[in-house]
């Protein structure tokens, strides 16, 4: 399930004290949902008692981004019947592999984003994907054409 | 690369990954296809007469006594093995005068006949890669069914003259009785629509071809039809829904596909999941003109003779099931009728049938244990090209009971 | 002992959708005598909404009858399945319910059960000492 900043923000001390080196707090909120900021560069959360109920309620929010990928992504692969739309889908397997992942035949490239194994979707170089990075675009091709939810990002 | 037997894609870019004998890792197939690859080794069918486990010879032989006592055997089954095995089998039948029978008289043999006939046109995948651009799933959940059939062969892949991707290039239409995983995929450039029945939307697209506004779906067919005119290339997926809605009476979507046909090109092609169904009929019928339930005694086909009315009406004394699993997958009430007749069962994995037959006979996994060709389910033959060799497989064990007759 | 309201339950009349469930395909290759094959297959897909509305749970395990037929099957929530109706994977437990004159869309009834999840080793059973 994506997690939202808005969300992160009402379990943050919201007193915009700028520790974190942010302006907000919902700045903030928004560079930790991307991991440019980690959720302990909030220093008044853990060091001051009264967020630590906040605190655990927050990191228990936070905890399904240590299974995400750099680009937030999250693959359920009980829930994936390897049908290979996300694969063929992806504009940067398209682009760039446009005999294989781009014709519908398993890709041909020499380290794809996606590739199926044992049936199953498994992530193999996210650093190619187009939310990755600084200047990142937040494609969701994959996400929108697999009708199982096996595919997930945690911003939404 | 290796080709996946699993169903009636039969996708050919498989790659795989052996240790110590066995497949160890696979790639590119979908969940169904791969699991086919990596349970090489699970339930195995073992020899057996009456239940107990047998020397392969002695079963062998009981298989052949069977055979060769029968006064009327029916042989069923052959959707999953390969032509060679299917000509065998057709040989077998013809010479003891037997009926010959496979999943496709309560599947999709109607549409495969259909086309072999030319009542209806039809295309290849790879044409409808390069063209097709509307694209209608009826009645099927290819998702679950045929997994890699939008990715691979229509909606989503660029090909021939279809370059921009799904959105811009293709257009989807899935019509089901539910919201199937399949018609979640149906959104921008798309429509789905829930079909109580498929007679009644059939009507709705002949009425509007004909100029009256359609009784079902006032908006969504016209824009269908006006965006298949538009593409000029345009194809019908029908599955099992689409033939359980129309209840044996094809004449009204032979009539819309003809009128359809004068507005744009518009093909047929059967989505079913049997890898070799259309193998099985094609081969039939050029031997007899008819695609299934055919008997070699009465040189004709009927429905008499479909497998479940043979056993129902006591016309069989034996049955040799060959890669079919009828307790699974046919109404119990007839397959039961298998327990009461000697029943030969040639398989490579343990089924619900074996247990009550008289005789098994284990076989190859086709596709990983042994070659051969196979048919899609648009016509194009495909040659397998197996992981592994076995000695004992379908067409081996045909040969064999073959010997006595 | 806590109440079981379920036993309260009158009994639900459905449309019941047969198709293919990838999920249960992968479990038929691994063996139909495996409790992964009963797992995937012995399961009555209802949409959430109906079924709660029904005052069935994920996990309950219902009888769902047919005519003089009737298995019992864990009930799973699922949004493909039909709005009003279920859908189920098609099986020996679907053959057993069904003619073809209702292969892909039978009618049926379910109710509570507290039984277990029927085998297809008992449907087997019950077939063939049939008359």
């Amino acid at each position: 399930m994506p997690i939202t900043p808005m969300e992160v923000y009402k379990l943050l001390p919201k007193t915009n004290c700028k520790k974190c080196g942010e302006q907000t707090c919902m700045a903030f909120a928004f560079k930790v949902i991307n991991r440019e900021k980690q959720i302990e560069e909030c220093t008044p959360l853990f060091q001051e008692e009264k967020y630590t109920r906040q605190k655990e309620k927050l990191l228990e929010l936070l905890e399904p981004l240590k299974e995400a990928t750099e680009t937030g992504l999250i693959v359920d692969e009980e829930k994936c019947t390897g049908c290979a739309n996300c694969i063929v889908v992806c504009p940067v397997h398209a682009s760039e592999d446009p005999y294989g992942s781009g014709s519908g035949f398993g890709p041909k490239m020499e380290d794809p984003i996606y590739r199926l194994e044992d049936g199953v979707l498994r992530i193999i170089n996210v650093k190619k994907c187009r939310r990755y990075g600084k200047n990142r675009i937040l494609c969701v091709a994959c996400r929108e054409n697999c009708p199982s939810d096996a595919i997930s990002f945690l911003e939404g | 690369m290796h080709v996946c037997a699993g169903c009636s894609c039969l996708c050919d870019d498989i790659e795989v990954e052996i240790r110590d004998g066995s497949v160890s890792k696979v790639y590119n197939a979908c969940r169904r296809g791969a699991g086919i690859f990596l349970n090489t080794g699970s339930s195995r069918a073992e020899p057996k007469i009456d239940g107990d486990n047998a020397d392969f010879e002695k079963a062998v032989k009981g298989a052949q006594e069977i055979i060769q006592s029968s006064d009327s055997l029916v042989i069923y089954g052959l959707d999953t093995v390969t032509l060679e095995a299917q000509e065998l089998a057709i040989k077998l039948a013809e010479k003891k005068e037997a009926y010959i029978d496979d999943n496709s008289t309560f599947c999709l043999g109607d549409f495969v006949e259909m086309i072999l006939r030319k009542d209806i046109p039809s295309t290849t995948l790879e044409e409808v890669k390069n063209n097709a651009y509307v694209i209608f799933y009826w009645g099927t959940d290819p998702y679950h069914s045929l997994s890699r059939h939008l990715s691979r062969y229509t909606y989503y892949p660029r090909g021939g003259k279809r370059q921009r991707g799904y959105e811009e290039d293709r257009f989807l239409v899935v019509l089901d009785v539910r919201k199937t995983h399949t018609a979640k995929l149906a959104k921008k450039n798309a429509r789905f629509l829930k079909v109580d029945s498929d007679e009644e939307v059939m009507r709705g697209f002949i009425d509007a071809l004909e100029g009256r506004s359609p009784k079902v779906f006032q908006k969504d067919i016209p824009r269908i039809l006006k965006e298949m005119e538009k593409g000029g290339f345009n194809v019908i997926f029908g599955g099992l829904g689409l033939k359980y809605g129309l209840k044996g009476d094809y004449s009204i979507l032979k009539e819309m596909i003809r009128k359809m046909n004068e507005r744009s090109e518009v093909y047929f092609i059967p989505a079913g999941c049997h890898p070799n169904m259309r193998g099985f009929n094609e081969l039939l019928f050029e031997k007899t003109g008819y695609v299934n339930k055919y008997s070699f005694k009465d040189q004709t086909s009927s429905d008499e003779f479909a497998f479940h009315r043979l056993l129902e009406d006591g016309k069989v004394d034996a049955a040799l099931i060959i890669g079919s699993d009828p307790l699974n997958s046919l109404p119990l009430q007839y397959a039961r009728k298998l327990a009461d007749i000697n029943t030969v069962v040639v398989d490579p994995r343990e089924t619900f049938t074996g247990k009550i037959a008289k005789v098994v006979l284990p076989s190859s996994i086709a596709g990983i244990e042994g070659g051969g060709t196979m048919i899609g389910a648009d016509g194009t033959r495909i040659r397998l090209k197996p992981v592994f060799e076995r000695e004992i497989n379908d067409e081996y064990v045909l040969k064999r009971l073959l010997e006595v007759i | 002992m806590p109440l079981e309201f379920s036993r309260f339950l009158k009994k639900v009349s459905v449309e019941v959708v047969v198709g293919r469930w990838s999920f249960q395909v992968e479990a038929m290759d691994r063996g139909k005598f495996s409790d992964e094959f009963t797992e995937k297959s012995a399961v009555l897909y209802l949409n959430e909404e109906f079924g709660k509305s029904n005052g069935f749970r994920e996990g309950d395990i219902v009888r769902l009858t047919s005519g003089n037929k009737s298995v019992n099957l864990k009930v799973l929530f699922s949004d493909i399945a039909p709005e009003n109706g279920a859908f189920m994977p098609n099986s020996i437990y679907t053959s057993y319910l069904t003619d073809f004159s209702s292969f892909k869309r039978f009618r049926a009834t379910i109710e509570p059960s507290n039984d277990r999840i029927t085998k297809p080793e008992e449907i087997m059973q019950k077939v063939l000492s049939m008359d």
